[in-house]
């Protein structure tokens, strides 16, 4: 009704550890996608498909743990892992998003088995080792192996999914300018690959350190630089959507573009200088792996921050 | 303003992420919750049965639902009675609620002991049997040979409207002179004795309800607990006045639920609405605004009244003390009958028009002679617009509107509100209200004030007697309005009435004080004026110490009902009390000061002893009380408590029977047998189920039916219908149709009572015969317009709509979710932003309260708001428990009995809680 | 057809929550928990300056016929009866929370472990829930389905709240709500409310 009878308030329900579980979501699935892609179409790479499909696995889970947890109900949650929640409800995102997240670790799992198989280090370990030689397992394997591509896409489109779901399911709460908007899915899909690239730079400059991954590395960086800038470009246009939108947009903008922690922690640290430092090592390179190392431990913690930001700044506009 | 918000929820997200890992801990095993039972429909057996509620003297009629399951047969929901006409089945955020307080779990379960060695105020009890409890009781009593006058009953107000029969007549079989009831000082004749000076109604709670349906004009002055927040019965009326479109003018220090729905809230000075109300008294006496043909028939107006030599006005009458009037437009007397409504019928019968003027030169006996209407429009005359306006604060132009507007729209409600203990000036606010009600010719009028059903046909019934010259009999049952005022006062003001010849302690104090030549105070009727100089030592009568030495306090809280909190602590604390016995249904901050704790049923648990009527219900019905479940714990019923204390007390257990019968008309043989043949069945209660036994079989006597039949209407509807407003406003409609309940059976701008109370020697303007001014006195010798320091307030205060009074509800856990839910508002000392900002108190902020006149000091929190006039502090009265053993409510808020100083005025010791200021600062 | 909606007069609603007492113990509401009402009503002081008025807003789930509470339930456990009224199945619900993220209005509680556990005592016997979930207004369906007006209503002592059926063209809340008298809160956003407010500012001019 009148205007100055509004009331603005952001919300409680969804707090720090919902920004975990978009951030992980995004940030494992993607990564998974990035790598058994690379696995496919660059060049076999035991190692990364491994430590792909294992992100994927972990991240996810511990995202998932993170909402279970604060389910108020937890034996419910049932009725969201029937997978024939698609038909009961199609319109709702988390339905979705939980679908994509069960199917692809398990996709992911199957199209990683044939290298697990052949990692020493899997086989040594007690129970996976024996598990590993199960006879079904093993029939498994081979048949994955028959229909590698065709496991590996249904792996990486539900990890495509489960990315870009982080963001529909903001998009799916009306109220709030900040979060109904087309912007957001784009965002944070952009976000989970470029998060993703991060990780595994920081994961081959410190774990893998193979001088044959210097193509996948260039590639990487390249990519990632493009997806900083798409991903600066987007919030160019939030910032400008949100200053002269509706009052929660408006609201919304006051919280974020007054902080400083997203200001400086995300916008500055976590894409400006990880953008110059990649910038440099792709058109000049860098003597050493660190700025490559700093720029994706800096991009990592900013896709948490703005995620984190995300979820604290949505204003609701109440007419009371 | 607006921005301030999202940053507040900031915080709470950032504390949030604090929280860190405690989300996990959500994780928590699976309870065994989904193996257990759930409540089937199939299982559970529903039933309905018919109550009252009992958290404000409104007496909504409700309707209780239980289920039953397992066995275990639990209250779940009350409802407004459908059937019912008082409150349209509909009832308050208390009355919901009420369920709980049977379910409380900080009950008082069985009788309580004070622990040997403890203090009374320390709260240590030890839980006990009946048996150890009336043992106790027995020997406290003889060891200390408590003489009867020595015994002082205090009741609240529940005790008073639902056992008025049994602790009036317990009184009398046990010669105490002595009762205090809570509701007597700050409302009901602080209040309503001014109202009820001039329609001489007695009790404006449960005797009249304005007609809002149909009223035009609302002028509400200082009220809101009586309507909106909540009385139900007057604000399901209120509501409909508003849809109806009448316009509604508040008059209100602060913006109470009230005024907010008022068209115009207006601010002014607490303690000035009479300077507002006399200058509308004004206009509309002069500008012709009034129903001339009203005041010439039913009021004392015309009535003829002349100076004597002190300058006191007094009536002109014949000799055998008669009124004269002349004939309208002539200087020819008429005789006019002592009692009567109607002054167009001479004592010859013949009929005639009396006039409200004489001509400015009218002389009788040499001596100058004016109507009531002349002398009072010369008392109003320097009450201007433009006086008014320097004293409330209001723009002249408003006062000069709105005095304009409510003399020309009809019909017109002014509401005078209840609470009246602020000022000592509200007594005479409450009169000017009920003349410019009468002015209007609003009394017992569609749209105007309407007396209740019960109260017209008690009326009735005690002037058919006086008309036919026959003893009434049972007055607690037929007397009326000030006619049962008066009784009250004569029984226990003269010492003639008790064997020892004692008065009770407040009257002995007021002669005492009143031959020393100091204040005192003219009808201390059931005040708490005295009796710490008697429980002192320090009151002698008949040049004897008239001591105060024991209590029994049923339903009543006055440590925090009652100001200050020291006066009752001290007073139950000292030394030379030797016995406190309360009756209670939930500790409260005055059971600490007990030796003995009596629990009570609740009202859920309980059958009442009689039938009543039906409240202030303009329709004449009776109901009562079923109980919807097996009390719960070991507690009794008032009225057998009270039977088996008067065993203890003087074992005039017969006496007491008696007394019920003569001053209730309950016989007491039936009485008798039914208790003991009921005896034989049940342990508790059987007292009071006799009593209810004989009420039914008289009461269907009378209507000429069966006590079966009443109680089957009574269980199905829960009210038993008897006559209709309309039949019975055409039949005994006051003053149109019978006489009012004053001395004159006239309404009385010209108060004779006032008139002997004066010579009695009480000379202050509130003994006025006449309205007039009485200055608030906010400052010890100031006048009222003196300026406020920087840091200094006017102090007002209200009731909550969860809360009754400054009660044990606000205990109740949906009642205290709610007030947690709005703590800001209700628990805050409102204060506004110009004069806070002075301060640099902002939102939230603590804040010391220091009391200009007494000193007292108390804390609170700011809660910043323009919803308050600038130069003043509301609170809430409800908050402010002390008494930990209360869970829920204990701490919260700011009590009003730390601030308010012991301050009355001088006609019935009404409190000026209000009259004083109070300095604010940062804490 | 019925199609259940309610009208709050604005006008003369007193603030009293005599509807928050009144629904809280029909549906058996977590008391102990100040922040959990199916209904409550806000004390906003309004206005400019010295023109200040305090107004009563209560607040319910308004039963949006295009209810984004629904379409984001994973679960399914929030669903729309013929009736138009929007319910929770708790049996069902897991409780992720993303309808109270989705509601407009504020409209939903989380009824935790620790509530049913404590509702049990509070309750009694008589304690219906046997599972946490979010928990909203449910427009009294279980009286209604009776032919009871909801607790709230019921009880409403400024007659402020009044519930009725749009598809009946002579029901009074029907009229009001066809004459734009009584209007629904930010209708814009699509959610199509079935609860309508009577502004009170207007009456004053
Ligand atoms: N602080 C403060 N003081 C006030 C007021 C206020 O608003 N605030 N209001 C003033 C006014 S207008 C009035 S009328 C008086 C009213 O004062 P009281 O008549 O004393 O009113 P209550 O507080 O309703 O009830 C007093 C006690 O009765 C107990 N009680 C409730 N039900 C039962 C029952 O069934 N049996 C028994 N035995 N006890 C029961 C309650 O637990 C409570 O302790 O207070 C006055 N004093
Ligand atoms: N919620 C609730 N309702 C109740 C009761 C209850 O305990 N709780 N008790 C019942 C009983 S016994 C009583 S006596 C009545 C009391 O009913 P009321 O007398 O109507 O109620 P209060 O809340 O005491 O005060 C009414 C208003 O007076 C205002 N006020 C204070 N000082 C002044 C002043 O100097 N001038 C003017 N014009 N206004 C002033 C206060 O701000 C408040 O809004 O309520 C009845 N109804
Ligand atoms: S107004 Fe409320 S508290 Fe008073 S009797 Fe009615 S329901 Fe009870
Ligand atoms: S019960 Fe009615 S009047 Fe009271 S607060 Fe609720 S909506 Fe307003
Ligand atoms: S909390 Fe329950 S009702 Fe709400 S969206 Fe989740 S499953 Fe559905
Ligand atoms: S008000 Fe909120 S909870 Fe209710 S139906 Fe609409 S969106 Fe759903
Ligand atoms: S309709 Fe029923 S559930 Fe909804 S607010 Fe009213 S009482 Fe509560
Ligand atoms: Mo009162």
């Amino acid at each position: 009704m009148d205007v100055n009878t509004m009331t603005y308030a952001s919300q409680d329900l969804w707090t720090w550890w919902l920004a975990v579980y978009l951030y992980t979501g995004g940030l494992g699935a993607a990564t998974l996608s990035v790598t058994f892609l690379t696995d496919m179409y660059l060049k076999p790479h035991r190692n990364l498909v491994l430590w792909g499909a294992g992100a994927g696995v972990v991240l996810l889970s511990l995202g998932s743990m993170m909402l279970f947890g604060h389910l108020l109900h937890h034996l419910a949650a049932i009725h969201v892992l029937n997978p024939l929640v698609f038909i009961l409800k199609p319109d709702a995102w988390i339905a979705w998003g939980t679908q994509f997240i069960i199917w692809m670790m398990v996709w992911g799992v199957l199209y990683a088995l044939p290298y697990a198989r052949e990692t020493p280090l899997l086989r040594r370990l007690p129970l996976v080792g024996k598990v590993l030689d199960w006879g079904l397992v093993v029939k498994i394997s081979g048949a994955v192996q028959r229909f590698r591509k065709f496991v590996g896409w249904l792996a990486v489109v539900n990890g495509v999914g489960v990315a870009v779901y982080t963001g529909l399911l903001l998009q799916s709460f009306p109220a709030v300018a900040l979060w109904a908007n087309p912007g957001v899915p784009l965002l944070f899909t952009v976000s989970a690959f470029s998060t993703a690239l991060a990780f595994l730079l920081l994961i081959m400059y410190t774990v893998i350190k193979d001088a044959a991954d210097e193509k996948i590395r260039v590639l990487y960086e390249r990519i990632d630089l493009v997806l900083i800038s798409a991903e600066l470009v987007i919030l160019f246009s939030f910032f400008f959507y949100l200053k002269r939108g509706s009052e929660s947009a408006m609201r919304s903008w006051e919280l974020l573009f007054t902080d400083f922690g997203w200001l400086i922690g995300f916008i500055g640290f976590g894409l400006i200088v990880p953008f110059f430092l990649e910038l440099k090592g792709v058109v000049k390179g860098w003597t050493s792996h660190v700025p490559i190392i700093t720029a994706s431990v800096l991009v990592l913690m900013g896709g948490y921050l703005l995620r984190h930001y995300f979820m604290y700044a949505g204003v609701y506009a109440y007419p009371w | 303003m607006a921005w301030s918000l999202p940053r507040l929820s900031r915080r709470t997200f950032l504390k949030t992420t604090g929280y860190g890992t405690a989300g996990l801990g959500l994780l928590s095993p699976l309870p065994s919750l989904v193996n257990q039972a759930l409540a089937t429909d199939e299982e559970v057996k529903e039933e309905v049965s018919y109550s009252i509620c009992n958290f404000c003297s409104s007496l909504c009629n409700i309707r209780v639902t239980t289920h039953t399951q397992g066995g275990d047969k639990r209250i779940v929901k009350l409802d407004g009675n459908p059937h019912s006409t008082l409150n349209r089945g509909k009832i308050c955020a208390r009355g919901q609620a009420g369920l709980r307080q049977t379910y409380d779990s900080d009950r008082i379960k069985t009788p309580l002991i004070r622990v040997e060695g403890s203090r009374r105020g320390e709260y240590k009890f030890r839980q006990a049997t009946w048996e150890e409890a009336w043992d106790y009781i027995a020997k406290r009593q003889a060891a200390a040979g408590i003489k009867p006058w020595e015994w002082t009953m205090v009741g609240g107000w529940t005790s008073c409207v639902f056992y008025m029969n049994w602790a009036v007549p317990f009184a009398m079989a046990n010669q105490v002179p002595n009762i205090v009831a809570s509701p007597m000082q700050h409302c009901v004749t602080t209040g309503h004795l001014g109202t009820d000076l001039v329609t001489g109604n007695f009790n404006i709670h449960d005797e009249v309800l304005p007609d809002f349906d149909h009223a035009k004009y609302i002028l509400l002055v200082g009220n809101n607990a009586s309507i909106g927040a909540v009385s139900t019965c007057r604000m399901v009326r209120f509501a409909q006045g508003r849809k109806n479109g009448a316009k509604i003018v508040a008059l209100d220090p602060r913006c109470s639920e009230t005024a907010a729905k008022a068209d115009e809230w207006i601010q002014l000075r607490p303690g000035t609405d009479l300077a507002f109300m006399l200058a509308l008294m004004r206009t509309l006496m002069q500008e012709g605004l009034y129903d001339a043909d009203f005041l010439r028939r039913h009021t004392n107006m015309p009535f003829l009244l002349a100076r004597d030599e002190q300058g006191e006005w007094r009536q002109v009458t014949d000799d055998q003390g008669r009124p004269l009037v002349v004939e309208e437009d002539s200087t020819r007397l008429r005789t006019l009958n002592k009692f009567s409504n109607l002054n167009h019928k001479d004592v010859e019968g013949n009929t005639f028009s009396p006039g409200l003027r004489v001509p400015d030169d009218f002389q009788m006996e040499g001596r100058p002679v004016r109507t009531v209407f002349q002398a009072q429009l010369e008392e109003l005359e320097p009450y201007t617009a433009d006086w008014a306006a320097e004293i409330t604060g209001i723009p002249v132009a408003t006062i000069a509107r709105i005095a304009r507007e409510f003399g020309t729209t009809r019909p017109a409600i002014v509401d005078p509100g209840w609470h009246g203990a602020r000022f000592g000036n509200v007594m005479m606010l409450r009169r000017v209200q009920a003349m410019v009600q009468a002015l209007t010719g609003g009394l017992d009028a569609v749209g105007g004030w309407m007396n209740s059903g019960e109260l017209h046909h008690k009326a009735h019934q005690m002037f058919q007697a006086m008309d036919r010259g026959y003893e009434m009999g049972a007055p607690l049952a037929n007397l009326a309005g000030m006619a049962f005022a008066k009784m009250v006062i004569g029984a226990v003001s003269q010492g003639e009435n008790f064997s020892h010849g004692h008065p009770g302690w407040s009257w002995a104090w007021s002669a005492q004080e009143k031959a020393a030549g100091r204040f005192n105070v003219a009808l201390p009727v059931m005040t708490d004026t005295g009796l710490r100089e008697s429980v002192e030592g320090k009151l002698q009568f008949q040049g004897e110490p008239y001591l105060t030495r024991a209590f029994i306090i049923n339903a009543a809280n006055p440590v925090r009902h009652y100001y200050p909190d020291s006066y009752w602590k001290e007073t139950l604390s000292h030394p030379n009390v030797e016995l406190v016995v309360m009756v209670e249904v939930l500790p409260s901050d005055t059971t600490p000061y007990a030796d003995v704790i009596l629990p009570n049923t609740t009202y859920l648990e309980r059958n009442e002893p009689t039938l009543y009527g039906n409240g202030v219900n303009h329709d004449l019905a009776l109901t009562t009380r079923y109980a919807a479940i097996d009390p719960l714990y070991d507690t009794e019923e008032t009225a057998d408590i009270l039977l088996k204390l008067t065993g203890i007390i003087s074992g005039n257990r017969d006496g007491f029977l008696d007394w019920v019968e003569k001053l209730t008309g309950l016989k007491a043989a039936p009485v008798r047998a039914a208790h003991a043949e009921l005896q034989k069945t049940q342990q508790k209660g059987a007292f009071a189920a006799a009593c209810r036994q004989v009420s039914f079989a008289q009461t269907a006597a009378r209507l000429g039916t069966t006590p079966e039949a009443i109680d089957a209407v009574l269980r199905d509807k829960g009210i038993y219908a008897e006559e209709g407003k309309d039949q019975i406003l055409a039949h005994w409609g006051m003053p149109r149709q019978m006489p009012v309940p004053t001395d004159s059976g006239r309404v009385e701008f010209y108060s004779p009572m006032l008139r002997g109370l004066r010579d009695a020697g009480h000379s202050a303007p509130n003994f006025s015969v006449l309205a007039t001014w009485i200055a608030p006195e906010y400052h010890e010798g100031q006048p009222a317009t003196a300026p406020l320091a920087a840091d200094e307030f006017y102090f007002s205060y209200g009731k909550t709509p969860t809360v009754s009074h400054g009660s044990t509800n606000s205990n109740n856990p949906v009642l205290a979710g709610i007030n947690h839910f709005k703590r800001d508002i209700y628990q805050g000392v409102w204060i506004h932003p110009e004069r806070a900002a002075k301060l640099l108190i902002r939102d939230g902020d603590a804040i010391r309260l220091i009391n200009t006149r007494s000193g007292q000091e108390t804390g609170g929190k700011a809660h910043v708001t323009r919803l308050v006039q600038r130069d003043t502090l509301f609170i809430y009265s409800a908050f402010g428990v002390e008494n930990p053993a209360l869970s829920r409510t204990q701490g919260e808020g700011t009590a009003t009995n730390k601030l308010i100083p012991y301050q009355v005025e001088p006609v019935v010791a009404g409190f000026r809680s209000q009259e004083f200021t109070i300095k604010v600062a940062k804490a | 057809m019925t199609h259940y909606a309610m009208v709050i007069d604005l006008n003369t609603c007193v603030g009293c929550n005599a509807c928050m007492a009144a629904c809280a113990l029909e549906n058996q509401s977590p008391v102990w928990d100040e922040h959990k009402w199916r209904t409550y009503v806000h004390d906003k002081e309004i206005g400019v300056g010295s023109d200040v008025h305090r107004r009563f807003f209560p607040r319910l789930c308004n039963h949006c016929d295009n209810p984004p509470c629904m379409s984001v339930c994973p679960t399914g456990a929030t669903y729309k009866k013929a009736n138009g009224i929007v319910m929770v199945n708790p049996d069902w619900c897991m409780g992720c929370g993303a309808c109270a993220l989705a509601c407009p209005y504020h409209a939903r509680i989380p009824i935790t472990y620790g509530d049913v556990a404590q509702g049990r005592e509070f309750y009694g016997s008589d304690y219906r829930r046997s599972s946490p979930s979010m928990d909203k207004c449910s427009f009294c369906d279980h009286r209604v389905e009776k032919g009871l007006k909801p607790a709230c209503v019921e009880t409403c002592v400024g007659s402020s709240r009044q519930f009725g059926n749009l598809d009946d063209p002579n029901d009074p809340v029907t009229r009001m709500v066809a004459s734009g008298v009584a209007r629904p809160l930010m209708p814009h956003i699509g959610t199509r409310p079935n609860v309508f407010y009577i502004d009170d500012l207007k009456w004053r001019g």
